[in-house]
């Protein structure tokens, strides 16, 4: 039995459409789509400011049986806008009262290679989804974000079939109206290549991108350094 | 010793103001050179996550705004206090906008640290991190989040030393300063 009418996906990206974030979050609500669940995206670096726009997220999550938060780290939790939006629906939830039980899931990516540097951000999804009456359906973290670098997954080839066949696995166990499986949470947090050469990797893109903008000697400045300090 | 205090109360008042207060306070006693940021009247954008300030213009936030004069308060201070709303176990929205806009003071370079990966600090100075939290009711499970979220931020900012503190509202003020005290003598805080 379909259990599951709306979902809704929440991208936390700045970037939007060209976030990881988005990839993520978009590539889960095609899966749910295809079992016949309607979808919705909301953008929130969008609706949170101006504020006449928040009309929109609040009624988008009204609306929604399952909320899925897609969101970039930024230093260790939520970005600051997500949180906006999350006190905001708080705030929402308490003037309209907890009648309805919605879901909420967290799919939260970060830059490092360790997946685990995203779980104080996905145990704040949690306190979030506690607080405001919810049911926790399960979070899940992404390490080496920036390799898949907005690209819709079906074009990102073979380094993200493990990802892909997390949230196959994530759409249909929340399509049936379960939480997030354990299989799918190890899978979705597998590195794509060992560490050390991310980090090998990582700090030529940074020379490179620096040397496209013409900055390539100026990466280690200290604008703000105090003379003597 | 300089020390930068970030205020992310989300309304005027209340707990979070009273703690303010407290924390300049007992800096001023100390002769500390302090600089106080009530992040609420403040202008600043939310981190675009552009990369600007790691590849375009080292070190400077590509949005011309008051995040600037918050990162740079902070990358030349000696110690930092926040203050916050426990909010879902986590910072309120005030305190991350300009915690999210520190970015430009770590540098863009990996390194291997305590058996993961993080950025490289950019400036030889580190920050002692003083964390304070104001609570709504009795929540285990937000004060171990709390705690967590500092401890990771000292990891990622380089941090000699780091302390979470979680009141109650409602707790006595005066408990509140003396135990603030205790994390800065813990700290090696020192008068001038």
């Amino acid at each position: 039995m379909n259990e599951l009418k709306h979902a809704l996906l929440l991208v936390g990206s700045p970037r939007g459409v060209k976030s990881t974030s988005e990839s993520l979050g978009a590539y889960l609500l095609e899966q749910m789509k295809k079992k016949g669940v309607e979808t919705s995206t909301v953008r929130l670096h969008h609706v949170v400011e101006p504020s006449y726009m928040r009309k929109e997220l609040l009624d988008a999550v009204e609306k929604a049986d399952l909320i899925v938060l897609s969101s970039p780290l930024y230093v260790d939790s939520l970005p600051s806008a997500v949180i906006k939006a999350l006190e905001l629906i708080a705030a929402d939830k308490k003037v309209r009262g907890y009648y309805k039980k919605h879901k909420f899931m967290a799919l939260v990516n970060c830059g490092f290679p360790e997946a685990r540097q995203n779980d104080t951000a996905l145990h704040i999804c949690q306190r979030f989804a506690i607080e405001t009456g919810m049911e926790w359906a399960g979070g899940m973290g992404l390490g080496m974000g920036p390799a898949i670098d907005g690209r819709p997954l079906e074009r990102v080839g073979g380094m993200v079939r493990n990802v892909r066949k997390a949230l196959d696995l994530t759409a249909l166990a929340l399509t049936e109206g379960k939480a997030v499986p354990g299989e799918a949470v190890e899978l979705f947090g597998k590195r794509f290549v060992p560490g050390w050469l991310y980090l090998v990797f990582g700090n030529y893109g940074w020379k490179r991108m620096a040397k496209k903008n013409g900055v390539r000697g100026r990466l280690n400045d200290k604008p703000y350094e105090v003379p003597g300090t | 010793m300089r020390a930068v205090i970030f205020n992310g109360a989300l309304e005027n008042g209340g707990v979070i103001q009273d703690l303010y207060e407290i924390v300049i306070e007992e800096l001023q006693q100390k002769n500390c050179m302090r600089k106080g940021f009530i992040l609420r009247d403040m202008s600043i954008g939310p981190c675009r996550g552009c990369f600007a300030c790691w590849v375009k213009t080292p070190g400077i936030c590509a949005l011309d705004d008051a995040g600037r004069e918050t990162a740079q308060a902070f990358a030349q201070s000696d110690l930092a206090v926040f203050i916050t709303p426990v909010t879902f176990g986590g910072y309120s929205s005030e305190l991350k906008k300009a915690v999210d806009r520190l970015i430009p003071n770590i540098s863009p370079f990996f390194m291997f640290k305590d058996g993961e990966i993080h950025h490289r600090p950019r400036y030889r100075k580190k920050q002692k991190l003083v964390v304070i939290g104001v609570l709504s009711g009795d929540d285990a499970q937000s004060v171990e989040t709390f705690t967590t979220l500092v401890r990771r931020n000292a990891i990622n900012m380089h941090s000699p030393y780091s302390a979470a503190l979680v009141f109650q509202e409602g707790d006595s003020m005066e408990n509140a300063r003396k135990n603030l005290r205790e994390v800065f003598t813990r700290g090696g805080y020192r008068s001038e």
